[in-house]
C-alpha cells in the first residue's frame, strides 16, 4: 500500500477529472465529487503524515523504470521538505473548493483537479525528467483557467504567463538534457535521478554556471523573483480567484521548493558562490515589491505585490544557506501560503459582490461584513508578521538567518519588514474599516456564507497553532534541513 | 524466413492499388465501398508486415527476379508499418470528408495505395534508379491527389507549384545519380559504399557533386530551405486530408530512405555536408518560425509549423558523426524514427481533425473561425488540443518524449548553439500553437459557424480518438499508469533499434 500511495495521491485528482469531464454535464455533481476527491487526498497525506518517521531519509520511495533507453525513471520519495509542503496543498485546496462553492462552472472545478495532479507530483518527483514532465503539466490548466474566466484582457495575459514560464522552463529542460548527458559521459550510463546529477564531476565551471542560470531562471520565473517578475501583474489582475490562489499559494511554493531540491544539490558551489547576490536580490526583491504595493489604488494588485514581496523573502531565508533560514523559509512557505491564499480568496469574494477592487471604491465593509472583517484582520496580522502568528515565527527565523550570513543584509531586511505591515494595515484602514464615502452610494455587500467560513476555519487555527507552538511543525522537518545542510552543503547545522 | 511473407505486405497494397483502379470504371460503386476495400488492403498489409516487427534481418528476397534492387530488412518493414498504418488512418479519418465530396471518387483510393506503393519501395530501395522510381511513382499519386479539390480555385496554382518544382527538383535527382554512377559505374547502395570505403579523396569529386545534387531533392521534399516556398501554397490548395498525407506519412518515406542512404551507404563521407546542412538547418528553423507566426489561416500555420518540424528532425540528422569506420552515435538516428511516428500522430491528427470539422458544411479556416469550438463540440476541442500541445512538445504527449531524444542526442553529439536556437523555435512555437486552443477555449462562437447536424458516430470521429489516444499513451507510456498495462515508450524504441540493427547485417 504505501507504495502506491504517493502514486494516488498524485493521480487520483487526475483521474477523477478525466472521468468528470467525460459522464457529467452537472455541475453540481462535478463540484461535489472534485471536493470529496481532494478530500480523500487530504486523508491520504494524512496517513503519509502519520506513517512518516521524523529522520532525514526520502521515504515511500518509488523507483521504476519509465523512460528506459535514457535511464528516466517514475521516482517519487517523500522527505521533511516535500512533506510539509505536501500538507499544506492537501488542506489549501480542499478549502478553496470550499470557498469557491457558488462558482457555476464544470471545467473550474477539473482543471482545479488537474493542477493539484501536476502541484504534487513534481512536489514529490526525484527524477528530474519527472519532475519537468508534472512542472509543464500544471500550466495547462491554469492556462484554461485564466482564458476561460478571467477578466480584462484575458486572452493575451495567459498567452503571456504561459510563454513566459514555459520560456523559463525550455532553458531548464536543455540543461536537464545536458547534464544527462554530462553523467552519460562521465558514467556510462543515463541517469536523470536529481542525487545521481550531482555527482557529476566532469563540468567545468563556466559551462557549470551556465546550466545553473537556466535553471535559476526556470524557478525565478515561477517565484518569482525580480527581475523576472513581470508576467505576475496582469495575471494576479485579470486571473479569476481560483488561479490566483492556486499561482501565489502553491505554484509559487514549487519553485523555492525546486530550489532547495534540484538547485542547490546539484549546484552547491554555484549557489554557495553567489548566495550573497543571491540573498541581496530577495531581499532587494522584498523592499521593490513592497514599495510598489504601496503606491497601488486596486487591492488585488497590492496583494500581488505583497505576495511578491514575501516570496523574495523566501527566497532570501533559502539562499542564506542556513540553518534558520532555511527553516524560516518552510514555515514562511506555510504560513505565506495560508494567509495570502485566503486574502486573495476574500478579496475575490469582495470584487465578486462590490463589482471592484479599487480602495477608493470600497470602505464600510467592516459594517457590513463582521465577520468577513475579522478574518481579513487574522490573516492580515499573520502576513504583516504580529507576534502569536504563524507569520511571526518564520520572518522571526529568516531574519536571523540573514542576519547570521550577513549582518548587513540582516539589519536592511529587518527594517524592510516595517514597509509591509505600513502598506497592509494602511489598506486594511481605508477599503475596510473606514466609513464609506457618501457620495459612492450603498454598499452592496453580504457577510460570508457558512460554507465559506467552515473552509477558512482550518486556516485560522493553523495560523495560531504555528504562532504558538511552532515547535510541532519545525520537528517534522529539522532533521532533514540539518542533514540537507551537512550533506550538500557541508555547513554544520549549527550555523 | 519465408521469402513471401516478406514480401507481402507490399504486393498487397500493389494489388489494391490495381483493383482500385480496375473497379473505379464503375461508377455505381459508392465511396463507402472504396473506402472499405481500401480499408481491407490496407489492414491486411498491416498485418503481414506486423508480422515481422519484432524480428531483425535483411533479406534480399528473389534475387534472381528483382536482382536485387530491393532490400526487405527490419528497417524498412518498420518504416513501412508506419506508412501504412499513416495510410490506414488518413482514409478512415478522411471518411466522412470524403463521403461529402462528390469528387473523390474511386480513383482517388487507388491513387492513395499506389502513393503508398511508391513510398514502400522507396524505403526498401537497394539502389538509386529504383529509388527514383519509386520516389516518381509515389510523388505522382500525390500530384494527382493535390489537384482533386475540385471547390477550390487554388488548386491550379498548387497542383502546377507542385507538379513543375517537382519534376525539376526530380530532374537533379538523376543527374546525380548519373553523376555517382559515372563514378562508381553502379548504382547499387552496396557498390557506392565499397567505392567510398577505397577511394581516395580525388575519386569522390564526382561522388560528392552527384550526392549533393540527390540531397537537393531530398530537401526539397521535406520542404526544408531553400527550398521550402512551394509548401504553404500547396498545402493550401490540396485537399485538407490529402494535406494530412503529404505532412505526415509523404514526408517519412523520404526521410526513411535518406535515413538508410546515410546510414547504409555514405555515413564515411557524411561529416562533409554537415557544415551545409548546419545552415539549413537554422534558416528552415527561422523560416518556419516566422512563417507560422504570420499566418492567420489554421491550415497554413499547421503548414509552416510543420516546416518547424523538419528543422528539429534535420537537426538531428545533423547530429549523426562518423568515427572508426561506423555512424558513432547510432541512438541519434532511433530519436529521429521516434521523433518521426511522433509527428505523424499529432500531424494526422490535427490536419485530420481539422478536415474533419470541415467536412460539414460550414468552413473553418481562420483562426477566429475556430472560436468557441470548445462550447459546441467539446470533444473536438479536447482532442485538437491534445495534437496541438503534442506538436508544441508539452509533457504528456508523445511529441514531448520525441523532442525528448532528439534534444539529448543533439547536445550529446556537441551542436549546443542548434539546440538552443530550436529551443526558441520552440518557445516561439508555444504561441501559434497556444494560439489555436485559446481561440477555441475563450471566444464565442460566430454565428456563421454554428454547426448543424453533427454526426457523433462515424468512423472518422473513432480514427481522429485513436490517435488521440495513442498520442497521450506515447508521452506517458506505462511506467507512469504502471497499474495499467499498456504500450511503453521503450517498446517503440526497442524496435527503432532492431531497426537500425538490420541495415548492418550483411
Amino acid at each position: 500500500m504505501n507504495q502506491l500511495i504517493l502514486s494516488f495521491i498524485i493521480f487520483l485528482p487526475a483521474i477523477v477529472a478525466l472521468g468528470l469531464m467525460i459522464t457529467t454535464k452537472e455541475v453540481k455533481t462535478v463540484r461535489n465529487i472534485s471536493f470529496v476527491t481532494t478530500t480523500v487526498v487530504l486523508a491520504l497525506a494524512l496517513k503519509l503524515f502519520m506513517d512518516y518517521e521524523a529522520n532525514s531519509s526520502m521515504q515511500f520511495v518509488v523507483n521504476t523504470p519509465w523512460i528506459e533507453s535514457y535511464g528516466i525513471n517514475y521516482y517519487l520519495g517523500l522527505d521533511g521538505f516535500s512533506l510539509t509542503i505536501l500538507m499544506m496543498i492537501a488542506i489549501l485546496i480542499p478549502s478553496s473548493y470550499l470557498f469557491l462553492w457558488e462558482k457555476e462552472n464544470k471545467s473550474y472545478f477539473i482543471n482545479m483537479l488537474l493542477v493539484q495532479t501536476g502541484v504534487t507530483g513534481a512536489l514529490l518527483s526525484l527524477d528530474i525528467v519527472l519532475f519537468y514532465f508534472f512542472w509543464e503539466l500544471m500550466l495547462i490548466p491554469i492556462f484554461l483557467m485564466i482564458g476561460m474566466y478571467g477578466s480584462g484582457d484575458k486572452v493575451a495575459t495567459t498567452l503571456k504567463v504561459t510563454i513566459y514560464t514555459m520560456a523559463g522552463s525550455l532553458f531548464m529542460l536543455l540543461a536537464i538534457f545536458y547534464l544527462g548527458m554530462s553523467y552519460f559521459n562521465e558514467f556510462g550510463s543515463w541517469s536523470f535521478a536529481y542525487n545521481d546529477l550531482a555527482k557529476i564531476t566532469s563540468l567545468d565551471s563556466s559551462t557549470k554556471m551556465w546550466l545553473f542560470l537556466a535553471f535559476l531562471f526556470a524557478f525565478a520565473i515561477k517565484i518569482p523573483l525580480f527581475p523576472v517578475h513581470t508576467w505576475i501583474m496582469a495575471t494576479y489582475k485579470n486571473a479569476p480567484t481560483g488561479a490566483v490562489f492556486i499561482l501565489s499559494s502553491i505554484m509559487a511554493k514549487l519553485g523555492i521548493y525546486a530550489v532547495i531540491r534540484f538547485l542547490i544539490p546539484i549546484f552547491p558551489e554555484e549557489v554557495a558562490l553567489y548566495s550573497t547576490e543571491l540573498v541581496a536580490v530577495g531581499i532587494f526583491g522584498m523592499i521593490y515589491f513592497g514599495v510598489a504595493a504601496l503606491t497601488q489604488e486596486d487591492v488585488k494588485r497590492m496583494f500581488a505585490y505583497s505576495s511578491a514581496s514575501h516570496l523574495s523573502f523566501i527566497a532570501a531565508g533559502v539562499f542564506s544557506l542556513t540553518s534558520y533560514g532555511l527553516n524560516g523559509a518552510l514555515y514562511l512557505i506555510m504560513a505565506h501560503a495560508i494567509a495570502t491564499g485566503a486574502l486573495f480568496l476574500l478579496v475575490g469574494n469582495i470584487q465578486d459582490q462590490t463589482g471592484t477592487k479599487k480602495i477608493k471604491e470600497l470602505g464600510g465593509i467592516a459594517k457590513k461584513a463582521p465577520i468577513l472583517t475579522f478574518i481579513f484582520a487574522i490573516m492580515l496580522f499573520s502576513n504583516v508578521g504580529l507576534p502569536g502568528t504563524s507569520g511571526f515565527v518564520s520572518e522571526f527565523l529568516i531574519i536571523f538567518g540573514v542576519f547570521q550570513f550577513n549582518i548587513y543584509l540582516g539589519i536592511i531586511a529587518a527594517l524592510s519588514v516595517i514597509i509591509g505591515a505600513s502598506y497592509m494595515l494602511w489598506m486594511f484602514q481605508r477599503a475596510i474599516l473606514q466609513d464609506r464615502d457618501e457620495s459612492l452610494g450603498e454598499l452592496k455587500m453580504k457577510d460570508l456564507k457558512i460554507k465559506e467560513i467552515l473552509a477558512l476555519t482550518p486556516w485560522i487555527v493553523l495560523i495560531f497553532v504555528m504562532g504558538f507552538f511552532p515547535d510541532i511543525f519545525t520537528n517534522i522537518y529539522e532533521p532533514t534541513v540539518s542533514s540537507y545542510l551537512q550533506n550538500i552543503l557541508q555547513i554544520g547545522a549549527t550555523k | 524466413m519465408n521469402e513471401f511473407i516478406l514480401i507481402l505486405p507490399t504486393l498487397i497494397v500493389l494489388v489494391g492499388a490495381l483493383v482500385l483502379m480496375l473497379l473505379s470504371m464503375y461508377e455505381k460503386i459508392s465511396t463507402k465501398t472504396n473506402i472499405v476495400a481500401t480499408s481491407l488492403f490496407l489492414v491486411l498489409a498491416l498485418v503481414f508486415s506486423l508480422i515481422n516487427i519484432s524480428s531483425s534481418y535483411s533479406v534480399q528476397a528473389y534475387e534472381g527476379f528483382l536482382h536485387n534492387v530491393l532490400t526487405f530488412d527490419s528497417f524498412s518493414n518498420f518504416f513501412n508499418t508506419i506508412l501504412i498504418l499513416g495510410t490506414l488512418l488518413t482514409v478512415l479519418i478522411g471518411e466522412s470528408y470524403f463521403r461529402n465530396r462528390d469528387y473523390f471518387k474511386g480513383e482517388f483510393f487507388s491513387l492513395i495505395l499506389f502513393a503508398l506503393f511508391g513510398m514502400m519501395i522507396l524505403t526498401q530501395s537497394n539502389e538509386l534508379i529504383t529509388a527514383f522510381i519509386a520516389l516518381e511513382i509515389a510523388s505522382f499519386a500525390v500530384y494527382i491527389m493535390v489537384g482533386f479539390n475540385q471547390d477550390n480555385s487554388k488548386r491550379i496554382e498548387a497542383l502546377f507549384k507542385y507538379l513543375v518544382l517537382g519534376a525539376f527538383v526530380g530532374a537533379f535527382f538523376l543527374l546525380g545519380l548519373v553523376l555517382v554512377y559515372g563514378a562508381v559505374v553502379s548504382t547499387s547502395f552496396t557498390d557506392i559504399k565499397v567505392y567510398i570505403d577505397n577511394a581516395s579523396v580525388n575519386d569522390l569529386v564526382l561522388v560528392y557533386i552527384g550526392l549533393t545534387l540527390i540531397l537537393f531533392t531530398f530537401l526539397f521534399k521535406i520542404a526544408a530551405f531553400p527550398f521550402q516556398s512551394w509548401l504553404l501554397d500547396v498545402y493550401q490548395g490540396a485537399p485538407m486530408i490529402v494535406t494530412a498525407f503529404m505532412a505526415s506519412t509523404f514526408k517519412i518515406s523520404i526521410f526513411a530512405f535518406f535515413l538508410r542512404l546515410i546510414i547504409d551507404t555514405i555515413s564515411p563521407i557524411f561529416d562533409f555536408w554537415d557544415g551545409l546542412l548546419t545552415i539549413v538547418v537554422l534558416v528552415t528553423l527561422v523560416i518556419g518560425t516566422w512563417l507560422a507566426i504570420t499566418q492567420e489561416k489554421v491550415k497554413r500555420m499547421l503548414a509552416a509549423s510543420s516546416i518547424v518540424h523538419t528543422g528539429y528532425i534535420l537537426m538531428a540528422f545533423v547530429a549523426l558523426t562518423y568515427e572508426n569506420t561506423q555512424i558513432a552515435n547510432i541512438d541519434v538516428s532511433h530519436s529521429i524514427m521516434f521523433y518521426l511516428l511522433a509527428y505523424m500522430l499529432a500531424a494526422l491528427g490535427s490536419f485530420g481533425l481539422i478536415s474533419q470539422i470541415n467536412s460539414k458544411s460550414v468552413i473553418r479556416v481562420t483562426f477566429s473561425d475556430f472560436n468557441g469550438l470548445a462550447k459546441q463540440r467539446p470533444f473536438y476541442a479536447l482532442m485538437l488540443t491534445i495534437f496541438l500541445l503534442s506538436l508544441a512538445g508539452i509533457p504528456g504527449t508523445i511529441g514531448f518524449i520525441g523532442k525528448l531524444y532528439v534534444f539529448t542526442e543533439t547536445i550529446k553529439a556537441g551542436y549546443i548553439l542548434i539546440a538552443i536556437l530550436a529551443i526558441i523555435a520552440t518557445i516561439i512555437s508555444i504561441y501559434y500553437y497556444f494560439r489555436l486552443i485559446a481561440a477555441m477555449y475563450f471566444y464565442d462562437a460566430k454565428d456563421e459557424c454554428e454547426i448543424q447536424n453533427f454526426n457523433e458516430k462515424n468512423i472518422s470521429n473513432y480514427a481522429v480518438a485513436f490517435i488521440a489516444i495513442a498520442t497521450v499513451i506515447g508521452g506517458i507510456g506505462s511506467a507512469i499508469i504502471f497499474f495499467i498495462p499498456t504500450l511503453s515508450i521503450d517498446t517503440i524504441t526497442n524496435l527503432t533499434n532492431i531497426a537500425i540493427q538490420s541495415l548492418f547485417i550483411k
